[in-house]
């Protein structure tokens, strides 16, 4: 007879997470603790079904005053939505300079940078003020190498025409197909790599490369393995120079730009390829989930691994997120399920069946539980305020990057003092982090 | 005198059994024999002598019958009496089956659900399945293989249409999956073979569609059914019973795919894969339509006849059912994401076993409605949900 027992999942602290799937549509999952004990629901999708639609890339940046979300669909289209109501703010089509259809030159990185940068911060600022601006750096990725980076200006209403400021653009590789890329915490780095690309990090500044790895040696049996990273990872916010990679050939690989080319560590996990690598906050763990859906955290100053993920997760995960304060890890994959689990445990906090093959998931790190209501008040008068709010928002901004600033330069000191030690460093990282 | 006391003694154990068992009307009996009864009971297995056990066993066995028997009975009458007295009969119990209690599962299929049909629309088999191209199989095999393999094949090869068979060779499956899509094949098919016997089915969508990778088991060729028939070259039927969960519904259409998407009814052929507990079992029937008159029927049992009395002199249409080989069972091992890709491949689903009780849960199906024995039934039901209006032509 059947077992008609479940497991009792014990449901989630209150979250707010996103999920985009192949058929283009965005999913709001929400848990409150109020009602329902915790468990994930779907409180909202945006956008119909169409395949062409499917998306590819996501990034989110929740900053506390105007969060953006930004989405690189199959069509090569570009979207930037508000993660509140969904509202498409601008979309914009990535247009490269070879006559390549989309579909050859898919979008495989996206990431909206909080920071504001280049000739934007420079240049236009104060006329931007004056025009009710708001605006988002886009840096973009696409298979056959081309990045750019793009300041995007959003209109108040989606009615205005944006005229957007050239994006600079550049290529990452000659051959070879870019399948991942990721951006550090300060936003001044950004590594690639891909099949038959090895890593490469990119100073985001002067837009030129200043690191690359350098293969891994032929085997004790004179095999070698070419060059195929699938996914990577920066370890922490602060630090830019010590980065985990996950291969085709399921093996992750632990990369410090100060010490060598060649990974420092590298271990092999399970069979299937690893399709999915995200940091924890410490600073030295990390989730690895690969093709046959196994999920995993390994701690990576010794290589160890920690511990399974385990439920019945079937299908390969494409992503895995931590959220930024709670310990909870989402992952979700081509078993159609968000998945969230507990970091310390690891037990499943609750699943959501989702219908399609999900691409990403990302959380909305404001939401609170109560805020529901309250953000939906908030948004729908915002029309007649706009203007002050707009203005506002960006004196707040311009309040608030200093600050980050300042932060960030307190973790590259931090980092660069305890070069030198490596345990110690970890301790001052988690320092950093609760300050 | 010990034979009796040993029966007396065994009644008693069957009294207190029951009585753990089940409610009211025993008690009374029970007060009757109360006085016989002991508190030590009989356990055959407490018996050392094999045949004095087997006795006790045996005896203990009719008495339960017989108590069914008389339990059932007494339901019968009980609800005669309540209709008889126009009484709301008492209501009958549900069996507790494997089916009826299995878990809930959320990612069953609704008719409703947009994202479903917008799934299909573009999904990997949509082009076979709307017509608009026709489906052309290749068949292959393991590197080595022999007796079985082939002869399976060959019914294979006359059970789906447009299949055509390539020798493995040495070739490597990705090549052939290359050239399969360079010849406009739809899918293939690799029956792989071990220790002389197919045990494992490869089914490979192109030219990106999935890879699922089956078990097979319980081969029965066509010439070791008793009394098979054998197929004729028209394009079958198709009955899909019970993949009703997302996967299943995957699976489900994936094995359409391999088939011509407009069936010659006048072939009257029927391929059935029917999914029950995630076992998918396949069967190839060939039917026919009766019409037998009353006259005719006088060789038949009497039952029947009594029906026709009641019927008059209408004309009795029935169907019988032939099978024709092969026959075999399927169970889902993985789901492959793309094409055949054992070390880079994504999976979509793969078994894991059971590793605790939460994992436990059947993948593919729901609730099943039907045995397998009654696929005409199905099918017959099958007719009115696919529209095809062909059929009716026999009625």
């Amino acid at each position: 007879m059947p077992r008609t027992t479940t497991l009792e999942c014990p449901g989630c602290p209150p979250l707010r997470a996103l999920t985009f799937d192949v058929l283009g549509l965005v999913k709001v999952i929400e848990t409150s603790s109020k009602q329902g004990g915790g468990v994930a629901k779907v409180v909202e999708r945006w956008g119909d079904p169409d395949s062409s639609r499917c998306v590819l890339a996501a990034s989110i940046d929740d900053s506390k005053s105007d969060p953006l979300l930004a989405v690189a669909r199959k069509n090569g289209l570009i979207e930037v939505i508000n993660p509140l109501n969904g509202d498409v703010r601008v979309s914009i089509t990535n247009i490269t300079s070879d006559d390549l259809l989309p579909e050859d030159n898919a979008i495989v990185g996206l990431h909206m940078l909080k920071k504001q940068r280049l000739e934007l911060s420079s240049r236009s600022r104060s006329e931007l003020d004056f025009m009710d601006f708001l605006s988002c750096t886009l840096l973009t990725c696409t298979t056959k190498g081309h990045a750019s980076m793009r300041s995007v200006e959003i209109p108040k209403s989606p009615q205005d025409s944006i005229s957007g400021v050239p994006p600079t653009a550049w290529n990452i590789c000659a051959t070879g197909n870019i399948l991942c890329s990721k951006v550090d915490g300060n936003e001044n780095h950004a590594l690639f790599g891909g099949k038959g690309v090895e890593v490469n990090v990119w100073d985001l500044d002067t837009c030129t490369k200043i690191w690359n790895a350098k293969s891994p040696a032929k085997n004790s049996l004179g095999i070698f393995t070419p060059s195929w990273f699938t996914c990577a990872t920066f370890l922490s916010k602060e630090d830019h120079r010590k980065f985990a990679a996950g291969t085709n050939s399921h093996q992750v690989r632990l990369y410090d730009i100060s010490a060598q080319r060649r990974p420092v560590l590298s271990f092999d996990f399970r069979e299937s390829p690893i399709k999915a690598v995200a940091e924890d906050l410490d600073g030295n763990t990390i989730y690895i989930g690969n093709g046959s859906g196994d999920l995993a955290s390994v701690d990576l100053r010794t290589g160890k691994l920690l511990g399974c993920f385990l439920g019945k997760c079937s299908g390969s995960i494409r992503s895995i997120a931590r959220h930024p304060e709670l310990p909870v890890l989402a992952s979700c994959g081509l078993d159609s399920y968000l998945r969230l689990w507990d970091v310390e445990s690891r037990q499943l906090l609750s699943a959501v069946f989702l219908k399609q093959h999900l691409t990403n998931v990302v959380f909305d790190s404001n939401f609170s539980g109560e805020e529901l209501a309250a953000s939906a008040e908030v948004l729908l008068p915002s029309k007649a305020h706009d203007v002050h709010d707009t203005v506002d928002e960006d004196e707040e901004e311009e309040e608030s990057l200093p600050v980050k600033r300042k932060k960030a330069s307190k973790g590259h000191k931090a980092s660069k003092k305890l070069k030198s030690k490596k345990r110690s460093k970890n301790l001052e990282v988690k320092d950093v982090d609760v300050l | 005198m010990g034979a009796k006391r040993k029966k007396s003694e065994s009644e008693g154990f069957i009294e207190e059994n029951r009585e753990n068992n089940n409610g009211d009307e025993r008690k009374t009996k029970k007060n009757k024999e109360g006085g016989e009864e002991r508190g030590k009971q009989l356990l055959p297995s407490t018996v050392k002598n094999k045949e004095k056990r087997s006795a006790v066993h045996a005896k203990l066995k009719h008495q339960k019958k017989l108590e069914k028997r008389k339990r059932s009975k007494a339901r019968d009458a009980a609800e005669k009496q309540a209709l008889e007295l126009g009484e709301e009969p008492p209501p009958r119990m549900i069996p507790r089956t494997i089916e009826n209690t299995r878990e809930l599962d959320e990612t069953v299929c609704k008719p409703d659900d947009e994202e479903l049909f917008a799934g299909n629309d573009v999904d990997e088999f949509s082009s076979i399945l709307k017509r608009e191209c026709t489906p052309k199989i290749l068949i292959t095999t393991c590197r080595f293989h022999s007796t079985r393999g082939p002869a399976f094949i060959s019914e294979l090869l006359s059970v789906i249409p447009n299949a055509h068979y390539y020798k493995r060779g040495t070739y490597d499956l990705k090549k052939i999956v290359e050239y399969a899509r360079k010849n406009d094949f739809t899918s293939i098919i690799v029956v792989h073979t071990n220790r002389r016997e197919p045990d494992a089915l490869l089914v490979i969508g192109l030219p990106d569609g999935p890879t699922a990778h089956f078990k097979l088991s319980k081969l029965v060729l066509r010439k070791d059914l008793k009394s098979h028939g054998n197929p004729t070259s028209h394009e079958p039927e198709l009955v899909l019973t019970n993949f009703t969960t997302r996967l299943g519904h995957r699976v489900g259409r994936l094995i359409q795919s391999l088939f011509p998407q407009d069936p010659n009814f006048r072939g009257r052929r029927v391929v059935t894969f029917h999914n029950q507990r995630d076992f998918i079992f396949f069967r190839h029937h060939r039917y026919i339509f009766e019409t037998k008159e009353n006259k005719q029927s006088d060789s038949e049992s009497k039952k029947v006849k009594d029906n026709k009395d009641e019927n008059g002199t209408q004309d009795k249409t029935i169907a019988r059912l032939q099978e024709c080989g092969p026959r075999f069972t399927l169970k889902l091992i993985s789901l492959q994401h793309g094409t055949f890709d054992t070390k880079g491949g994504e999976y979509e689903w793969v078994h894991k076993g059971t590793k605790s009780v939460e994992f436990r849960v059947r993948a593919i199906e729901s609730v099943p409605n039907l045995p397998l024995f009654l696929v005409f039934f199905v099918f017959l039901k099958n007719i009115g949900e696919l529209g095809r209006t062909g059929l009716w032509a026999f009625f």
